[in-house]
Protein backbone atom coordinates (compact mmCIF):
# COMPACT_ATOMS: atom_id res chain seq x y z
CA UNK A 1 0.00 0.00 0.00
CA UNK A 2 1.53 3.49 -0.89
CA UNK A 3 2.10 6.15 1.53
CA UNK A 4 0.07 8.71 -0.33
CA UNK A 5 -2.54 8.22 -2.93
CA UNK A 6 -4.22 10.72 -5.17
CA UNK A 7 -7.08 9.46 -6.61
CA UNK A 8 -9.03 11.31 -9.39
CA UNK A 9 -8.65 14.58 -7.50
CA UNK A 10 -10.12 17.30 -9.67
CA UNK A 11 -10.44 21.26 -8.51
CA UNK A 12 -13.14 23.45 -10.31
CA UNK A 13 -13.11 27.70 -9.64
CA UNK A 14 -16.54 27.74 -11.33
CA UNK A 15 -16.20 26.57 -14.84
CA UNK A 16 -12.22 26.65 -14.92
CA UNK A 17 -10.53 23.06 -13.92
CA UNK A 18 -7.31 23.71 -12.74
CA UNK A 19 -6.90 20.14 -11.85
CA UNK A 20 -8.70 17.15 -13.70
CA UNK A 21 -9.12 13.50 -13.32
CA UNK A 22 -5.30 13.31 -11.72
CA UNK A 23 -4.29 10.29 -9.90
CA UNK A 24 -0.66 8.69 -8.43
CA UNK A 25 0.86 7.08 -5.93
CA UNK A 26 3.84 7.92 -4.08
CA UNK A 27 6.13 5.13 -2.33
CA UNK A 28 8.34 5.47 0.89
CA UNK A 29 11.63 6.89 0.51
CA UNK A 30 10.37 8.00 -3.16
CA UNK A 31 10.91 11.02 -5.15
CA UNK A 32 7.99 12.12 -7.53
CA UNK A 33 8.95 14.98 -9.89
CA UNK A 34 5.74 16.92 -11.13
CA UNK A 35 6.04 19.29 -14.03
CA UNK A 36 4.34 21.30 -16.14
CA UNK A 37 3.97 24.96 -17.89
CA UNK A 38 2.88 27.62 -15.46
CA UNK A 39 -0.64 27.40 -15.07
CA UNK A 40 -0.92 23.70 -15.47
CA UNK A 41 -2.52 23.15 -11.72
CA UNK A 42 0.60 21.78 -9.76
CA UNK A 43 0.36 23.95 -7.07
CA UNK A 44 -3.66 23.58 -7.02
CA UNK A 45 -2.62 19.97 -6.86
CA UNK A 46 -0.74 20.64 -3.78
CA UNK A 47 -2.59 22.58 -2.43
CA UNK A 48 -5.66 20.11 -2.66
CA UNK A 49 -3.10 17.76 -0.81
CA UNK A 50 -2.37 19.93 1.92
CA UNK A 51 -5.71 20.91 2.62
CA UNK A 52 -5.84 24.40 1.82
CA UNK A 53 -8.66 23.72 -1.31
CA UNK A 54 -11.44 21.74 -0.95
CA UNK A 55 -11.60 19.70 -3.94
CA UNK A 56 -14.18 19.17 -6.07
CA UNK A 57 -13.93 15.66 -6.43
CA UNK A 58 -11.87 12.77 -5.78
CA UNK A 59 -9.55 11.84 -2.96
CA UNK A 60 -6.82 11.63 -0.90
CA UNK A 61 -5.18 9.26 1.07
CA UNK A 62 -2.33 8.87 3.39
CA UNK A 63 -1.48 6.16 5.09
CA UNK A 64 -4.32 4.20 4.28
CA UNK A 65 -6.45 7.62 6.01
CA UNK A 66 -8.85 9.46 4.35
CA UNK A 67 -7.37 12.43 4.73
CA UNK A 68 -9.46 15.00 1.47
CA UNK A 69 -10.70 17.78 3.09
CA UNK A 70 -8.20 17.94 6.00
CA UNK A 71 -7.97 21.12 7.50
CA UNK A 72 -4.48 22.29 6.73
CA UNK A 73 -3.05 22.30 10.91
CA UNK A 74 -4.54 18.74 10.73
CA UNK A 75 -3.07 17.02 7.56
CA UNK A 76 0.27 19.59 9.01
CA UNK A 77 0.00 17.21 12.10
CA UNK A 78 -0.33 13.68 10.13
CA UNK A 79 2.63 14.27 8.42
CA UNK A 80 2.70 15.98 5.05
CA UNK A 81 4.18 19.34 5.34
CA UNK A 82 4.02 21.82 2.09
CA UNK A 83 6.46 24.72 1.23
CA UNK A 84 4.82 27.83 -0.58
CA UNK A 85 5.97 29.05 -4.10
CA UNK A 86 5.95 32.85 -2.71
CA UNK A 87 7.67 32.16 0.71
CA UNK A 88 5.86 33.19 3.64
CA UNK A 89 8.41 33.05 6.80
CA UNK A 90 7.44 34.55 10.04
CA UNK A 91 9.45 37.73 9.07
CA UNK A 92 9.70 39.58 12.30
CA UNK A 93 10.60 35.98 14.84
CA UNK A 94 13.90 34.13 14.38
CA UNK A 95 15.22 31.11 12.08
CA UNK A 96 14.95 29.84 15.54
CA UNK A 97 11.54 30.99 16.30
CA UNK A 98 10.42 30.03 12.93
CA UNK A 99 11.26 26.39 13.39
CA UNK A 100 10.23 26.54 16.67
CA UNK A 101 6.31 26.99 15.76
CA UNK A 102 6.34 23.85 13.18
CA UNK A 103 7.76 21.59 15.32
CA UNK A 104 5.76 22.82 18.15
CA UNK A 105 1.84 23.09 16.72
CA UNK A 106 3.20 20.62 13.87
CA UNK A 107 5.37 17.73 15.62
CA UNK A 108 2.96 18.18 18.51
CA UNK A 109 6.26 18.75 21.08
CA UNK A 110 6.13 20.47 24.33
CA UNK A 111 8.56 23.71 24.38
CA UNK A 112 11.96 21.82 25.91
CA UNK A 113 11.24 19.16 23.29
CA UNK A 114 11.02 21.53 20.87
CA UNK A 115 13.93 23.35 21.39
CA UNK A 116 16.46 20.36 20.86
CA UNK A 117 14.75 18.90 17.59
CA UNK A 118 15.05 22.49 16.34
CA UNK A 119 18.32 22.63 16.53
CA UNK A 120 19.06 19.24 15.00
CA UNK A 121 16.55 20.75 12.26
CA UNK A 122 18.13 23.95 11.73
CA UNK A 123 22.01 21.56 11.78
CA UNK A 124 20.77 18.85 9.28
CA UNK A 125 19.58 21.44 6.69
CA UNK A 126 23.00 24.13 7.22
CA UNK A 127 21.29 27.07 8.42
CA UNK A 128 23.31 27.48 11.97
CA UNK A 129 24.60 30.38 11.62
CA UNK A 130 21.67 31.88 10.98
CA UNK A 131 19.90 30.59 14.02
CA UNK A 132 18.88 33.93 15.90
CA UNK A 133 18.55 36.30 12.66
CA UNK A 134 15.30 37.52 11.76
CA UNK A 135 13.65 35.33 8.97
CA UNK A 136 13.57 38.47 6.96
CA UNK A 137 16.94 39.13 6.36
CA UNK A 138 18.53 36.21 5.52
CA UNK A 139 19.78 35.46 2.00
CA UNK A 140 17.33 33.53 -0.54
CA UNK A 141 18.80 30.23 -0.52
CA UNK A 142 19.18 30.46 3.24
CA UNK A 143 15.36 30.96 3.12
CA UNK A 144 14.53 28.02 1.13
CA UNK A 145 15.99 26.09 3.38
CA UNK A 146 14.24 27.79 6.12
CA UNK A 147 11.04 26.37 4.12
CA UNK A 148 12.64 22.80 4.15
CA UNK A 149 13.65 23.09 8.12
CA UNK A 150 9.93 24.09 9.07
CA UNK A 151 8.70 20.92 7.20
CA UNK A 152 11.19 19.04 8.71
CA UNK A 153 10.62 20.03 11.94
CA UNK A 154 6.72 19.22 11.84
CA UNK A 155 7.29 15.65 11.58
CA UNK A 156 6.62 14.93 8.01
CA UNK A 157 7.04 12.12 6.23
CA UNK A 158 6.03 13.73 2.86
CA UNK A 159 7.32 16.70 1.35
CA UNK A 160 5.48 18.69 -1.14
CA UNK A 161 8.37 20.86 -2.37
CA UNK A 162 6.83 23.47 -4.46
CA UNK A 163 9.20 24.98 -6.59
CA UNK A 164 11.98 25.54 -3.82
CA UNK A 165 14.62 25.92 -6.27
CA UNK A 166 13.41 28.86 -7.71
CA UNK A 167 15.76 31.76 -7.62
CA UNK A 168 19.22 29.82 -6.88
CA UNK A 169 21.89 29.68 -9.32
CA UNK A 170 23.63 26.66 -10.55
CA UNK A 171 25.97 25.97 -7.30
CA UNK A 172 23.17 26.82 -4.80
CA UNK A 173 20.53 24.63 -6.95
CA UNK A 174 23.66 21.55 -6.84
CA UNK A 175 23.72 22.02 -2.84
CA UNK A 176 20.03 22.07 -3.03
CA UNK A 177 20.22 18.53 -4.84
CA UNK A 178 22.23 17.35 -1.99
CA UNK A 179 20.15 17.90 0.67
CA UNK A 180 17.14 16.56 -1.23
CA UNK A 181 18.80 13.17 -1.19
CA UNK A 182 19.93 13.12 2.23
CA UNK A 183 16.19 13.92 3.19
CA UNK A 184 14.69 11.10 1.12
CA UNK A 185 18.10 9.12 2.23
CA UNK A 186 16.73 9.96 5.93
CA UNK A 187 13.05 8.25 5.25
CA UNK A 188 10.88 10.72 4.03
CA UNK A 189 9.46 11.22 0.43
CA UNK A 190 8.91 13.98 -1.44
CA UNK A 191 7.33 15.40 -4.50
CA UNK A 192 9.37 18.21 -6.15
CA UNK A 193 7.88 20.63 -8.60
CA UNK A 194 10.17 22.34 -10.31
CA UNK A 195 10.59 24.47 -13.59
CA UNK A 196 14.08 23.61 -13.83
CA UNK A 197 14.91 20.83 -15.55
CA UNK A 198 18.27 19.39 -14.99
CA UNK A 199 17.16 19.25 -11.44
CA UNK A 200 14.34 17.44 -11.78
CA UNK A 201 15.41 15.32 -13.93
CA UNK A 202 18.74 13.96 -11.74
CA UNK A 203 16.86 14.00 -8.34
CA UNK A 204 13.61 12.00 -9.46
CA UNK A 205 12.70 8.46 -9.58
CA UNK A 206 9.74 8.93 -11.23
CA UNK A 207 7.96 11.76 -12.96
CA UNK A 208 4.56 13.12 -13.65
CA UNK A 209 3.78 15.83 -16.29
CA UNK A 210 0.26 18.28 -15.96
CA UNK A 211 -1.05 19.97 -18.74
CA UNK A 212 -4.16 22.45 -18.12
CA UNK A 213 -5.09 20.04 -15.00
CA UNK A 214 -4.27 16.81 -16.14
CA UNK A 215 -1.97 14.50 -16.22
CA UNK A 216 -0.41 13.45 -19.47
CA UNK A 217 2.30 11.24 -19.08
CA UNK A 218 4.18 9.50 -16.26
CA UNK A 219 7.30 7.47 -15.79
CA UNK A 220 10.86 7.38 -15.77
CA UNK A 221 12.84 10.61 -16.56
CA UNK A 222 14.08 9.03 -19.74
CA UNK A 223 10.51 7.97 -20.89
CA UNK A 224 9.27 11.48 -20.18
CA UNK A 225 11.98 13.35 -21.61
CA UNK A 226 11.11 11.56 -25.04
CA UNK A 227 7.44 11.40 -24.64
CA UNK A 228 5.74 13.15 -27.93
CA UNK A 229 3.04 15.07 -26.01
CA UNK A 230 5.25 16.40 -23.03
CA UNK A 231 7.58 17.92 -25.82
CA UNK A 232 4.49 19.65 -27.37
CA UNK A 233 3.70 21.11 -24.36
CA UNK A 234 6.48 22.49 -23.42
CA UNK A 235 7.68 23.62 -27.21
CA UNK A 236 4.59 23.58 -29.52
CA UNK A 237 3.76 21.46 -31.92
CA UNK A 238 5.78 20.55 -34.94
CA UNK A 239 5.01 22.65 -38.00
CA UNK A 240 4.18 20.87 -40.63
CA UNK A 241 6.93 23.24 -42.86
CA UNK A 242 9.75 21.29 -40.72
CA UNK B 1 -7.67 52.60 38.48
CA UNK B 2 -4.53 52.65 37.36
CA UNK B 3 -4.58 48.69 37.91
CA UNK B 4 -7.84 47.96 36.31
CA UNK B 5 -6.94 50.18 33.35
CA UNK B 6 -3.86 48.02 33.21
CA UNK B 7 -6.23 44.65 33.20
CA UNK B 8 -8.31 45.66 30.78
CA UNK B 9 -5.58 46.74 28.09
CA UNK B 10 -4.38 43.73 29.03
CA UNK B 11 -7.02 41.52 28.00
CA UNK B 12 -7.00 43.43 24.29
CA UNK B 13 -3.09 42.87 24.01
CA UNK B 14 -3.99 39.33 24.54
CA UNK B 15 -6.93 39.31 21.68
CA UNK B 16 -5.08 41.39 19.33
CA UNK B 17 -1.69 42.46 20.55
CA UNK B 18 -0.11 39.11 19.29
CA UNK B 19 -2.17 38.53 16.75
CA UNK B 20 -2.37 41.62 14.86
CA UNK B 21 -6.55 41.51 14.79
CA UNK B 22 -8.30 44.43 15.78
CA UNK B 23 -11.30 43.59 18.02
CA UNK B 24 -13.61 47.08 18.65
CA UNK B 25 -16.08 45.02 20.51
CA UNK B 26 -14.33 43.89 23.85
CA UNK B 27 -16.38 46.37 26.17
CA UNK B 28 -19.39 43.77 25.29
CA UNK B 29 -17.81 41.07 27.76
CA UNK B 30 -17.50 44.03 30.28
CA UNK B 31 -20.90 44.67 29.99
CA UNK B 32 -22.04 41.12 30.13
CA UNK B 33 -20.00 40.76 32.93
CA UNK B 34 -21.63 43.73 34.63
CA UNK B 35 -25.22 42.96 33.59
CA UNK B 36 -24.35 39.66 34.85
CA UNK B 37 -23.37 40.56 38.53
CA UNK B 38 -26.06 43.35 38.57
CA UNK B 39 -28.62 40.61 37.72
CA UNK B 40 -27.34 38.08 40.07
CA UNK B 41 -27.30 40.05 43.40
CA UNK B 42 -30.15 41.87 42.86
CA UNK B 43 -32.51 38.97 41.13
CA UNK B 44 -31.44 36.43 42.48
CA UNK B 45 -29.92 37.40 45.65
CA UNK B 46 -26.56 35.65 44.90
CA UNK B 47 -23.72 36.88 47.13
CA UNK B 48 -20.41 39.13 45.08
CA UNK B 49 -18.28 36.85 44.79
CA UNK B 50 -20.29 33.85 43.35
CA UNK B 51 -21.72 36.61 40.82
CA UNK B 52 -18.48 37.51 39.99
CA UNK B 53 -17.89 33.79 39.21
CA UNK B 54 -21.62 33.99 37.31
CA UNK B 55 -20.37 36.75 35.07
CA UNK B 56 -16.84 35.19 34.13
CA UNK B 57 -18.58 32.30 32.77
CA UNK B 58 -21.84 33.95 31.12
CA UNK B 59 -19.03 36.24 29.12
CA UNK B 60 -17.18 33.50 28.06
CA UNK B 61 -20.03 31.23 27.39
CA UNK B 62 -20.85 34.20 24.67
CA UNK B 63 -17.69 34.88 23.37
CA UNK B 64 -17.41 31.21 22.22
CA UNK B 65 -20.48 31.30 19.78
CA UNK B 66 -19.46 34.66 18.47
CA UNK B 67 -15.47 33.96 18.65
CA UNK B 68 -16.05 31.04 16.21
CA UNK B 69 -18.33 33.61 13.71
CA UNK B 70 -16.29 36.49 13.98
CA UNK B 71 -12.63 35.42 13.97
CA UNK B 72 -13.31 33.69 10.89
CA UNK B 73 -13.56 37.11 9.38
CA UNK B 74 -10.49 38.92 8.23
CA UNK B 75 -8.68 42.60 9.31
CA UNK B 76 -11.42 45.74 9.06
CA UNK B 77 -14.22 42.80 8.75
CA UNK B 78 -13.27 40.94 12.12
CA UNK B 79 -13.04 44.73 13.59
CA UNK B 80 -16.77 45.71 12.13
CA UNK B 81 -18.33 42.73 13.16
CA UNK B 82 -16.85 42.72 16.68
CA UNK B 83 -18.74 46.38 17.34
CA UNK B 84 -21.40 46.02 15.48
CA UNK B 85 -22.19 42.82 18.28
CA UNK B 86 -21.32 44.88 20.99
CA UNK B 87 -23.56 47.83 20.21
CA UNK B 88 -25.99 45.13 19.30
CA UNK B 89 -25.80 43.99 22.74
CA UNK B 90 -26.34 47.30 24.38
CA UNK B 91 -29.41 48.19 22.00
CA UNK B 92 -30.82 44.41 23.67
CA UNK B 93 -29.90 45.60 27.21
CA UNK B 94 -32.00 48.68 26.60
CA UNK B 95 -35.09 47.11 24.77
CA UNK B 96 -34.82 43.51 25.98
CA UNK B 97 -37.38 44.28 28.86
CA UNK B 98 -40.12 46.24 26.37
CA UNK B 99 -39.99 43.87 23.76
CA UNK B 100 -40.51 40.61 25.79
CA UNK B 101 -42.55 43.01 28.78
CA UNK B 102 -40.17 41.19 31.39
CA UNK B 103 -38.43 42.71 34.02
CA UNK B 104 -35.16 41.36 33.24
CA UNK B 105 -32.46 43.98 32.16
CA UNK B 106 -34.48 46.93 33.47
CA UNK B 107 -33.74 48.90 30.37
CA UNK B 108 -32.66 52.54 30.71
CA UNK B 109 -33.61 52.96 34.30
CA UNK B 110 -30.75 50.95 34.91
CA UNK B 111 -29.54 48.48 38.00
CA UNK B 112 -28.96 49.28 41.41
CA UNK B 113 -26.77 47.18 43.14
CA UNK B 114 -27.22 46.55 47.05
CA UNK B 115 -24.41 48.54 48.86
CA UNK B 116 -22.35 46.33 50.44
CA UNK B 117 -20.48 47.67 53.73
CA UNK B 118 -16.86 47.20 51.75
CA UNK B 119 -13.99 50.04 51.73
CA UNK B 120 -12.37 50.92 48.66
CA UNK B 121 -9.43 48.53 49.63
CA UNK B 122 -11.86 45.64 49.00
CA UNK B 123 -12.72 46.54 45.45
CA UNK B 124 -8.75 47.66 45.14
CA UNK B 125 -7.93 44.35 46.06
CA UNK B 126 -10.30 42.33 43.85
CA UNK B 127 -9.28 44.52 41.13
CA UNK B 128 -5.67 43.77 41.41
CA UNK B 129 -6.30 40.50 42.06
CA UNK B 130 -8.18 39.84 38.47
CA UNK B 131 -5.57 42.15 36.70
CA UNK B 132 -2.74 40.09 38.11
CA UNK B 133 -4.59 37.18 36.76
CA UNK B 134 -4.14 39.45 33.03
CA UNK B 135 -0.37 39.80 33.78
CA UNK B 136 0.02 36.37 34.27
CA UNK B 137 -1.49 35.28 31.16
CA UNK B 138 0.88 37.73 29.40
CA UNK B 139 3.58 35.91 31.29
CA UNK B 140 2.37 32.47 30.02
CA UNK B 141 1.43 33.48 26.31
CA UNK B 142 5.48 35.24 26.02
CA UNK B 143 7.24 31.40 27.19
CA UNK B 144 4.76 28.91 25.18
CA UNK B 145 3.62 27.47 22.22
CA UNK B 146 0.56 29.03 22.67
CA UNK B 147 2.17 32.54 22.42
CA UNK B 148 4.36 31.61 19.76
CA UNK B 149 1.50 30.15 17.79
CA UNK B 150 -0.87 33.63 18.35
CA UNK B 151 2.80 35.70 17.06
CA UNK B 152 2.66 33.19 14.19
CA UNK B 153 -0.70 34.15 13.10
CA UNK B 154 0.03 37.71 12.81
CA UNK B 155 3.10 37.33 10.63
CA UNK B 156 1.57 35.07 7.99
CA UNK B 157 -1.83 33.18 9.04
CA UNK B 158 -1.94 30.41 5.75
CA UNK B 159 1.73 30.01 6.96
CA UNK B 160 1.09 29.23 10.28
CA UNK B 161 -1.78 26.98 9.25
CA UNK B 162 0.53 25.20 7.50
CA UNK B 163 2.78 24.36 10.15
CA UNK B 164 0.32 23.16 12.10
CA UNK B 165 -0.93 25.66 14.09
CA UNK B 166 -4.75 25.65 14.35
CA UNK B 167 -5.31 29.13 14.24
CA UNK B 168 -9.07 28.90 14.55
CA UNK B 169 -8.50 27.25 17.95
CA UNK B 170 -5.74 29.53 18.97
CA UNK B 171 -7.57 32.17 18.19
CA UNK B 172 -10.48 31.34 20.33
CA UNK B 173 -8.27 30.75 23.03
CA UNK B 174 -7.31 34.73 23.47
CA UNK B 175 -10.51 35.64 22.72
CA UNK B 176 -12.48 33.49 25.11
CA UNK B 177 -9.85 34.24 28.08
CA UNK B 178 -10.12 37.84 27.25
CA UNK B 179 -13.72 37.87 27.73
CA UNK B 180 -13.11 36.15 30.45
CA UNK B 181 -11.35 38.60 32.72
CA UNK B 182 -13.09 41.74 31.09
CA UNK B 183 -16.55 39.89 32.63
CA UNK B 184 -15.24 39.55 35.57
CA UNK B 185 -13.81 43.09 35.68
CA UNK B 186 -17.43 44.19 34.57
CA UNK B 187 -18.79 42.33 37.34
CA UNK B 188 -16.39 43.98 40.08
CA UNK B 189 -16.99 47.67 38.60
CA UNK B 190 -20.61 47.02 38.96
CA UNK B 191 -20.60 46.23 42.91
CA UNK B 192 -18.27 49.21 42.55
CA UNK B 193 -20.36 51.86 41.83
CA UNK B 194 -23.36 50.09 42.48
CA UNK B 195 -25.45 51.31 39.34
CA UNK B 196 -25.06 51.11 35.79
CA UNK B 197 -27.02 51.49 32.49
CA UNK B 198 -26.54 50.13 29.33
CA UNK B 199 -25.16 53.27 27.65
CA UNK B 200 -22.66 53.45 30.42
CA UNK B 201 -21.35 49.58 30.33
CA UNK B 202 -21.67 48.69 27.09
CA UNK B 203 -19.87 52.01 25.95
CA UNK B 204 -17.55 52.36 23.10
CA UNK B 205 -15.46 54.63 24.84
CA UNK B 206 -14.18 52.16 27.42
CA UNK B 207 -13.33 49.65 23.99
CA UNK B 208 -11.29 52.78 22.57
CA UNK B 209 -9.17 52.98 25.81
CA UNK B 210 -8.13 49.71 25.93
CA UNK B 211 -7.05 50.20 22.38
CA UNK B 212 -5.31 53.38 22.61
CA UNK B 213 -3.66 51.83 25.72
CA UNK B 214 -2.32 49.40 24.26
CA UNK B 215 -1.39 50.57 21.18
CA UNK B 216 0.51 53.46 23.55
CA UNK B 217 2.42 50.54 25.49
CA UNK B 218 3.08 48.84 22.47
CA UNK B 219 1.00 45.81 21.00
CA UNK B 220 2.06 42.16 21.67
CA UNK B 221 4.28 42.93 24.11
CA UNK B 222 4.53 42.19 27.89
CA UNK B 223 4.62 45.49 29.62
CA UNK B 224 2.95 46.70 27.14
CA UNK B 225 -0.13 47.31 28.20
CA UNK B 226 0.90 47.94 31.65
CA UNK B 227 3.40 51.10 30.17
CA UNK B 228 0.28 52.34 27.92
CA UNK B 229 -2.50 52.44 30.82
CA UNK B 230 -0.33 53.60 33.52
CA UNK B 231 0.97 56.34 31.05
CA UNK B 232 -2.62 57.67 29.83
CA UNK B 233 -4.22 57.22 33.12
CA UNK B 234 -1.62 59.23 34.81
CA UNK B 235 -1.01 62.14 31.94
CA UNK B 236 -5.17 62.33 31.95
CA UNK B 237 -5.01 62.82 36.00
CA UNK B 238 -2.13 65.22 35.97
CA UNK B 239 -3.23 67.19 32.80
CA UNK B 240 -6.77 67.37 33.82
CA UNK B 241 -6.41 68.95 36.74
CA UNK B 242 -4.07 71.45 35.84
CA UNK B 243 -5.65 72.50 32.73
CA UNK B 244 -9.14 71.57 33.23
CA UNK B 245 -10.38 73.29 29.97
CA UNK B 246 -7.66 72.14 27.75
CA UNK B 247 -6.35 68.73 28.98
CA UNK B 248 -8.61 66.33 26.55
CA UNK B 249 -6.61 68.26 23.38
CA UNK B 250 -3.60 67.60 25.01
CA UNK B 251 -3.67 64.28 24.98
CA UNK B 252 -5.32 63.50 22.49
CA UNK B 253 -2.23 65.88 21.35
CA UNK B 254 0.13 63.61 23.32
CA UNK B 255 -1.14 60.43 22.17
CA UNK B 256 -1.08 61.31 18.46
CA UNK B 257 2.72 62.50 19.04
CA UNK B 258 3.47 59.43 20.73
CA UNK B 259 2.13 57.23 17.91
CA UNK B 260 3.63 59.22 14.78
CA UNK B 261 7.30 59.29 16.50
CA UNK B 262 7.09 55.43 17.99
CA UNK B 263 4.29 53.54 16.21
CA UNK B 264 4.84 50.68 17.81
CA UNK B 265 4.48 51.77 20.89
CA UNK B 266 6.43 53.01 24.11
CA UNK B 267 7.55 49.68 24.52
CA UNK B 268 7.46 48.33 21.45
CA UNK B 269 10.22 50.94 20.00
CA UNK B 270 12.52 50.30 23.17
CA UNK B 271 12.44 46.82 21.88
CA UNK B 272 13.63 47.61 18.64
CA UNK B 273 16.04 50.54 19.66
CA UNK B 274 17.57 47.87 22.19
CA UNK B 275 16.51 44.09 20.14
CA UNK B 276 15.77 43.01 23.59
CA UNK B 277 13.29 40.11 22.93
CA UNK B 278 11.94 39.57 27.27
CA UNK B 279 9.80 42.49 27.50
Amino acid sequence: MALLEVKELTKLFGALMAVGNVSFSLEEKQILGMIGPNGAGKTTLFNMVAGLHRPTHGKVIFDGRDITGWKPHRVCRLGIAKTSQIMEPFRAMTVFENVQVAALHGGGMNMAASRIRTDEVIEFVGLAENRDKPAASISVPARRRLELARALASGARVLLLDENMAGLNPHEIDEALVLLRQIRDSGKSLIVVEHIMRAVMGISDRILVLNYGARIAEGSPQEVANNDEVIEAYLGKKSAAM
Amino acid sequence: MVILWIGMAGCWNITCGYTGYVDFGPVVYFGIGSYGTAIAMTKFGAPFFLAVAISGLAALLVALPIGLTTLRLRGAYFAIATFAFAEAMKQIALEFDRTFGVSFFDGSHGITLPIGDHGNEFFFFCILAVTLAVILMHYVIEHSKFGLGLKAIHESEDGAEISGVNTTGIKLRAYVTSALFLGMFGGIEAYWITYITPTDVFNVHKTVQMVIMTLLGGMGTFLGPIVGASFLTIISEILGTTFVEYYLIMVGAIIIGIILMMPKGIIGTIKEWKAIRFI
